[in-house]
């Protein structure tokens, strides 16, 4: 066999195009970042000059911290800062209190089964396909007559209801894999309802729960319309504060700021991509096979 | 009183009646291997035992102590499974300490049980290990472990040697029966393998169908088939099931037999009394293949046998024996014979049937013939 062989070269042909292909696709994806990333650190002279696809001649980090604490947003000239906390503080224990109520619903749902087991869980899955739309008045009344209008804890309720069906889905899957004879043996050996699950399926449960969190965190963190609708002023979001910059102008728009700002928004979804990525198509597969 | 009682047990899932009235009484330190095949309900008992599955009517007595609603972890009950159903998270000595965590066992004390059962079961060394990076068979050790440390009134086996390898299997087999004999335990196991069944019990119980076909030690089971399903489930190569007419001779019942090319008429030793009433009606014979030999390896001592000679239709050599396949009453016939014979498919050659050995069935209610002073391990007998 010599390396020259017709099929081997045709092999390298199709190689290279397909190499090809998937570069130009990589460019054209990461294209706008690179346009904010660069922008971000520019000043506004260089942009207004143009060249949009130049890195910066002078590097500078003040965009940043205008984005950070200075930028005026509506009439306070504080910058996301607060926003940004804001998201955190609906985040955490958005996800937190969604998946752990995901994952005791997984539990039931597969381990405890009761008459219209099927029902319930059908019912919880229907609520994934509502549209966020459909909610939002009922959901402002739910909230008025709660006194949780316009707070943050309100919008945290807000993202655990609408996370529940999910994050039960995720549990119930995975755990219908889960072996019975496991929570048989461990009531044998004398644990209760809630012993098995904190000891025995919740430690075996790391990869869903990675799942789980991903996916809540940018779902939660990335949300506009929930926060645009009922939480405004103070308590915003930061996806909201970034709307809100963007469209407080003061003449000229400061393009880098903006950018600057957006990249804060976008960072602590980047984070967790990042750090927790290759669990989250093991996951995801996990529960598929079976159940 | 016996000390596992398990009393006219039913059991009813909607409309399905698995279990139809279960009567089984072992003694302390008995080895009860429920045996059948799949769907027979043996494991269902099982986990009504261990108080996993609800008991529709009937009674489960421990030591005296009615336990039908007694909490599984209150039975005083360990059980082995299947899958071995090791918590994933823990530790080897996690998982055979967790049962006596449970149960508020200081930790010096825990430490010291599972110390004492690794070292019973030689796995020491794992002791610091997940299950996942265990192999099959120490996954069983560790599993017998979590069950042993307790030291429970009864332990109960589900197929716990399904999930190995033929060769572990056989292993694993010889060290639960020397645990058995060591601690002196009384063991409830299910298996669906007739032959882990013999060599384990001190008590058989086969099952078909949600009922208890016969129960009694392995002996009896194998040599004393209440029926036709028993016969033919117990054994490897099973028992040779042929159809026969009595007739009487001489004042005496005798089977006649069609073979090829004549009658082979075998004289009746067991139940003669009440084959007496079978005169001129076709019944079904059953021979264990050993029953059936050459005539220099039969047992003329101890055995009644009746010589004949056969044509030869099929010899199947398996180094330890030499089965011999002949026809009778229309079906090929087993017969075990010294290996090295010479043998061809085709030859007539001499067959020495046990005839001591030769049980009759009804072949309408497949249920065996049998003198009124033989049903010694009929399931009432037993539990009476």
């Amino acid at each position: 066999m010599s390396a020259a062989s017709p099929t081997a070269r045709r092999g390298i042909a199709t190689r290279a195009v397909l190499y090809a292909i998937l570069g130009l696709f990589a460019i054209v994806y990461l294209m706008p970042l690179y346009v904010m990333l660069t922008t971000s650190f520019k000043t506004l002279e260089e942009i207004h000059q143009g060249n949009m696809l130049a890195l910066p001649g002078q590097w500078t980090l003040d965009p940043w911290r205008e984005a950070w604490g200075s930028a005026c947003i509506g009439l306070e000239c504080n910058g996301v800062h607060g926003y940004f906390f804001n998201s955190i503080k609906i985040v955490v224990p958005a996800v937190l209190i969604s998946g752990l109520l995901g994952a005791f619903n997984g539990y039931v749902l597969t381990k405890w089964k009761f008459r219209g087991h099927k029902i319930v869980f059908g019912l919880m899955l229907f609520s994934c396909f509502i549209p966020f739309q459909i909610i939002l008045l009922p959901m402002a009344r739910v909230l008025g007559i709660l006194h949780l209008a316009n707070s943050t804890a309100g919008l945290v309720l807000v993202h655990i209801v609408y996370g529940i069906g999910f994050t039960t889905l995720f549990f119930r899957n995975f755990y219908a894999s889960f072996p019975d004879e496991l929570v048989r043996a461990a009531q044998l050996d004398g644990a209760g309802f809630f012993t098995i699950f904190f000891r025995i399926l919740l430690p075996a449960s790391v990869p869903i729960i990675v799942v789980t969190i991903i996916w809540q965190f940018t779902n939660v963190w990335n949300d506009f319309l929930f926060g645009v609708s009922f939480a405004s002023g103070d308590s915003a979001p930061i996806t909201v504060a970034l709307n809100n910059l963007v469209n407080s102008s003061t003449g000229v728009k400061a393009y880098n700021v903006n950018m600057a700002a957006a990249m804060v928004a976008a960072v602590p979804t980047l984070i967790v991509y990042i750090l927790a990525g290759k669990y989250f198509l093991r996951g995801l597969m996990s529960g598929s096979v079976k159940g | 009183m016996s000390f596992l009682h398990i009393n006219n047990v039913h059991k009813r899932f909607g409309e399905t009646h698995v279990l139809k009235g279960i009567d089984i009484a072992i003694e302390q330190g008995d080895f009860l291997v429920l045996v059948g095949p799949s769907g027979c309900g043996k494991s269902t008992l099982l986990n009504m035992i261990a108080g996993l599955d609800s008991i529709s009517e009937g009674e489960l007595r421990l030591d005296g102590r009615c336990i039908n609603d007694v909490h599984p972890s209150r039975r005083d009950i360990a059980m082995v499974f299947q899958s071995y159903a090791l918590y994933p998270s823990m530790t080897v000595a996690g998982n055979i300490g967790f049962g006596l965590e449970m149960r508020k066992v200081p930790r010096k004390q825990r430490r010291e049980a599972v110390d004492r059962v690794a070292k019973l079961l030689q796995i020491e060394n794992l002791l610091d290990r997940k299950p996942g990076q265990l192999s099959g068979g120490q996954r069983q050790r560790v599993a017998m472990g979590r069950a042993l440390v307790r030291d429970p009134q009864l332990f109960l086996f589900d197929e716990p040697l399904s999930n190995l390898d033929a060769k572990l299997r056989v292993d694993m087999r010889t060290e639960i029966k020397q645990l058995h004999q060591r601690l002196g335990t009384t063991i409830v196991y299910v298996t669906h393998d007739q032959i882990e069944a013999m060599t384990l019990a001190s008590r058989i119980a086969v099952m078909r169908g949600g009922e208890l076909q016969q129960l009694g030690t392995p002996q009896a089971v194998y040599d004393d088939p209440n029926n036709l399903f028993v016969a033919g489930f117990m054994g490897s190569p099973s028992m040779n099931l042929v159809k026969a007419r009595i007739v009487e001779q001489g004042g005496l019942p005798v089977a006649q037999v069609a073979t090829d090319d004549s009658t082979l008429t075998l004289p009746v030793v067991r139940d003669r009394d009440a084959l007496r009433d079978w005169c001129d009606r076709d019944v079904i014979l059953g021979l264990r293949p050993e029953a059936i030999t050459d005539p220099a390896s039969a047992n003329h001592g101890e055995g009644n046998i009746h010589e004949a000679e056969l044509p030869v239709a099929l010899v199947e050599p398996t180094g330890a024996d030499l089965y011999v396949v002949t026809t009778l009453g229309g079906t090929h016939v087993n017969a075990r014979m010294r290996p090295g014979t010479p043998l061809r498919s085709g030859e007539r050659t001499r067959f020495a049937f046990d005839v001591s050995r030769m049980v009759v069935f009804d072949p309408e209610s497949e249920q065996r013939i049998r003198d009124e002073r033989t049903a010694e391990t009929t399931p009432l007998e037993e539990t009476a």
